[in-house]
C-alpha cells in the first residue's frame, strides 16, 4: 500500500456564517475519524472556526478544503482555507497577539496557530492560503 | 433562523445553548435575552454551553459581552456546563473568560442564585 498519499475529503464553500459551522464540523468529523482525541477534535474545529470567519470578515468568500494524509509513518488531518480578497498586509503582525485591523480581539490567528500542530500562511493580494495541520503517530 | 429557548423559573432567566449557532444566530439571541431580562428584571440569567462542543473567539467575545450588559441591567450573569476540551482550547487560545461567573451545572449555577446565603450581589 503507498504510505505516502494524500487525499481531498471535503471542499466546503464559504459564503455565510453557515458555513463557519459546517466547515468546523466536518473538520472535528474528519479528525474524530482518523482518531485524534476529542480534545484534538475541538482545537481543530476551534482553528477551523477562527480561520473560515477570517475569509468573510477581510475576503468575501472562500473554500475550505480539508485532507487526509500519512507520511513518515504520521496521520495528519489538513484545513487548507483559502480566499481570494486583498491579502493579509503583514502576516507577521497579523501572528501577534491582540493585532487586529478589524474589531475582533486579535487572536484567531495567533490562537489558532496555538491549537494545531502546523499553521502556515501564504498570502499576497488577491490569494491567501491558511493552513493548518494536525498529526499523530500511526502505529502499524 | 434557529431560536434559543429562554426559561424563567424563580425569577431566574435560563437559557440553554443546544445546536451550533451562526453569528447571527448568536447575536439575535443576545439580543432577545437582554430585552427579556429587561422586561423581567431577573435575579440572574444562567447560560447552559454543556452541550457546545466549540466556543471561539467570537462566542467567547459575545459571551464577555453579554456579562457586561446583563451585569448593567443589574442581573448577576452565570454560565455554566464548559466542556474540559472546549474550556483547555479557551485557555490556550489566549481567551480569558475571567470576568463570567462559571459553574459547573446548571444545578449548581441555580443553586448559588437561589440559596439565601449567597455571599455574592
Ligand atoms: N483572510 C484574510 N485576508 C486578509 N486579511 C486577513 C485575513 N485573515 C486575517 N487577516 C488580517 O490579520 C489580522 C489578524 O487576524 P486574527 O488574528 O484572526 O484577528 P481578528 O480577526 O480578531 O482581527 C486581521 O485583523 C486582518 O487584518
Ligand atoms: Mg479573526
Amino acid at each position: 500500500m503507498d504510505k505516502n498519499y494524500l487525499n481531498q475529503v471535503d471542499d466546503i464553500p464559504i459564503k455565510c456564517t453557515q458555513d463557519i459551522v459546517i466547515s468546523r464540523q466536518k473538520g472535528r468529523e474528519l479528525a474524530r475519524k482518523s482518531g485524534f482525541s476529542v480534545s484534538e477534535q475541538t482545537r481543530f474545529a476551534t482553528a477551523i472556526s477562527e480561520i473560515t470567519r477570517n475569509v468573510l470578515t477581510y475576503a468575501t468568500e472562500g473554500d475550505c478544503y480539508l485532507f487526509e494524509k500519512t507520511l513518515d509513518g504520521y496521520h495528519m488531518v489538513i484545513a487548507q482555507i483559502v480566499d481570494h480578497g486583498p491579502g493579509i498586509d503583514n502576516p507577521k503582525l497579523a501572528m501577534n497577539d491582540g493585532y487586529s485591523t478589524g474589531n475582533g480581539l486579535g487572536l484567531g490567528l495567533p490562537g489558532a496557530k496555538r491549537l494545531v500542530h502546523e499553521l502556515n500562511i501564504n498570502s499576497m493580494p488577491g490569494k491567501t492560503l491558511v493552513e493548518i495541520i494536525i498529526k499523530g503517530r500511526v502505529y502499524r | 433562523m434557529k431560536k434559543i429557548p429562554i426559561l424563567y423559573l424563580n425569577s431566574i432567566l435560563i437559557a440553554s445553548i443546544q445546536t451550533e449557532l451562526t453569528d447571527e444566530e448568536v447575536l439575535s439571541f443576545q439580543s432577545e435575552l437582554l430585552k427579556k431580562n429587561n422586561k423581567l428584571m431577573a435575579k440572574g440569567v444562567i447560560i447552559d454551553v454543556s452541550t457546545l462542543d466549540v466556543i471561539d473567539s467570537y462566542m467567547a467575545k459575545v459571551l464577555g459581552d453579554l456579562t457586561t450588559m446583563v451585569k448593567l441591567q443589574g442581573s448577576a450573569f452565570l454560565l455554566c456546563g464548559v466542556k474540559p476540551a472546549v474550556s483547555s482550547t479557551l485557555v490556550d487560545m489566549g481567551m480569558m473568560l475571567t470576568k463570567i461567573d462559571t459553574f459547573l451545572s446548571l444545578e449548581k449555577a441555580f443553586n448559588f442564585l437561589t440559596s439565601n446565603d449567597r455571599k455574592f450581589q
